[in-house]
């Protein structure tokens, strides 16, 4: 062992290029595949699509639309968020990656992962759903800052969840039973949220900054538990 | 390559599942420059001791340390290590030099991906994603991702599976290049790869 190697900088410069090289490599296999993206953007807009012509151009109130907004974010996010991590035990190369990367990096590169997934999603679910559903969006920035800080708790909470399913050996439908107990304060606050925005009164900040706050502690507390969910004895 | 004398030390070794111990009581000590053979029959406890040694596993008693210039963290065993086994796969949606690029560490030389995929004889299909490769080009990548980080430990389990006599005579070709810098730990019931070893342990 060289002494470069034990400074914490040469460790700091091997996390960031491990991440580095997992991403990259994350990003390579899923848009080569485009699984995770093509199921859960069919079916958002399949699901969009859908309500939309049973109402037939009634608009709903502002509260019912901002539910049916977080119900489609939900379920089309539980048939990808946990794909970055099921694939791997799934195409057995989990080990390929344990020994190729650092643990600490396994998590940082697959919760980037996810919230550049969620993104994605959302910013092809949003403008889809506010098209055919007719949603009248008074508060615009604050409209998008709820549905992006929503995202992101959605992603962070569930990036722990997916590893623990991953390592059950568990499928989506495991994914989505678990994650709902979980993800349940955060639909709650996120459709309240939208739901401000959609008035005419002006909207609190108090839920997108509550949000925020609750995926930077979920994803620290993930971060410190993931060694124990990802690594055998 | 980390110019440093390494010694391998493994005391005590024992593991056991659902209370079933697999061996008991193993003592292993390797110096830069020797090779160790594990061998023995199906079920014995070959890949679990390698898993184990290469800090993948944990024993049910005993322990590992590796020793450069000071006892080496387990934290930092996998970069010391270069480890392929039967459950190390490459990904399929990958081609072969994607996948070297992936497995090749910060500190590593760039260009030695490039010179095993040509030693390998591998270099006309790096562009190919692996699901179009054979399961005897599949094996040559995986001793390739081992050998590529120029680790002074080099673990092997059983890296002659589904190789023809060519890769078979590339495999012993590699390891004879490397044999006096690392360390090199091989489980295999191959009598041609057992002989690629000074010693061993026979398992069961």
């Amino acid at each position: 062992m060289t002494p470069a190697r034990s400074s914490s900088a040469a460790g700091v410069y091997g996390l960031g290029s491990d991440i580095i090289r997992n991403l990259r490599k994350d990003f390579r296999v899923e848009f080569r595949s485009r699984f995770a993206l093509n199921i859960a953007v069919s079916f958002a807009a399949i699901v969009t699509i859908a309500m939309s012509l049973t109402a037939g151009g009634a608009p709903f109130p502002a509260a019912v639309q901002s539910i049916l907004l977080w119900t489609v974010i939900f379920f089309s996010a539980m048939n990808g968020l946990s794909h970055i991590f099921v694939r791997e035990e799934d195409q057995a190369t989990a080990l390929f990656l344990r020994v190729s990367v650092t643990t600490d990096s396994i998590f940082i590169s697959k919760s980037i992962f996810n919230q550049v997934f969620m993104m994605i999603l959302l910013i092809v679910i949003t403008p889809l759903f506010v098209f055919f559903l007719q949603v009248n969006v008074i508060h615009i920035a604050f409209f998008i800052l709820s549905v992006a800080a929503g995202g992101i708790a959605i992603a962070a909470a569930t990036t722990i969840l997916a590893a623990m399913v991953a390592k059950a050996g568990g499928k989506g439908s495991l994914f989505t039973i678990i994650s709902f107990p979980v993800l349940l304060p955060i639909l709650w606050v996120s459709i309240n949220s939208t739901t401000g925005a959609l008035r005419q009164t002006a909207p609190s900040y108090d839920n997108p900054v509550f949000l925020l706050a609750f995926s930077g502690f979920i994803s620290v507390i993930s971060f410190l538990l993931f060694r124990s969910v990802w690594l055998e004895d | 390559m980390n110019s440093a004398h390494y010694i391998l030390n493994a005391t005590g070794l024992a593991r056991a599942f659902n209370r079933i111990p697999l061996f008991t009581g193993l003592d292993i000590t390797v110096k830069t420059g020797e090779s160790f053979c594990v061998t023995g029959p199906n079920g014995s406890g070959k890949s679990t001791l390698l898993k184990i040694l290469a800090g993948l596993l944990s024993p049910s008693a005993g322990s590992v340390t590796y020793t450069a210039d000071a006892v080496i963290p387990r934290d930092e065993w996998p970069a010391h290590i270069g480890y392929t086994g039967p459950m190390v796969n490459p990904y399929d949606e990958l081609t072969a030099r994607e996948n070297i690029e992936f497995a090749c560490r910060r500190e590593s030389d760039p260009g030695r991906g490039h010179a095993l995929l040509d030693h390998f004889g591998l270099s006309r299909h790096g562009d190919k994603k692996l699901k179009h490769y054979s399961s005897g080009m599949k094996q040559r990548l995986k001793i390739i991702i081992a050998l590529v980080n120029d680790a002074p430990v080099l673990i092997l389990d059983e890296p002659g599976t589904n190789l023809d006599d060519g890769g078979n005579d590339l495999l012993a070709a590699a390891l004879d290049e490397v044999r006096k810098q690392k360390i090199i730990l091989i489980a295999t019931n191959d009598a041609r790869e057992e002989q690629l070893c000074g010693g061993g342990v026979r398992l069961g």
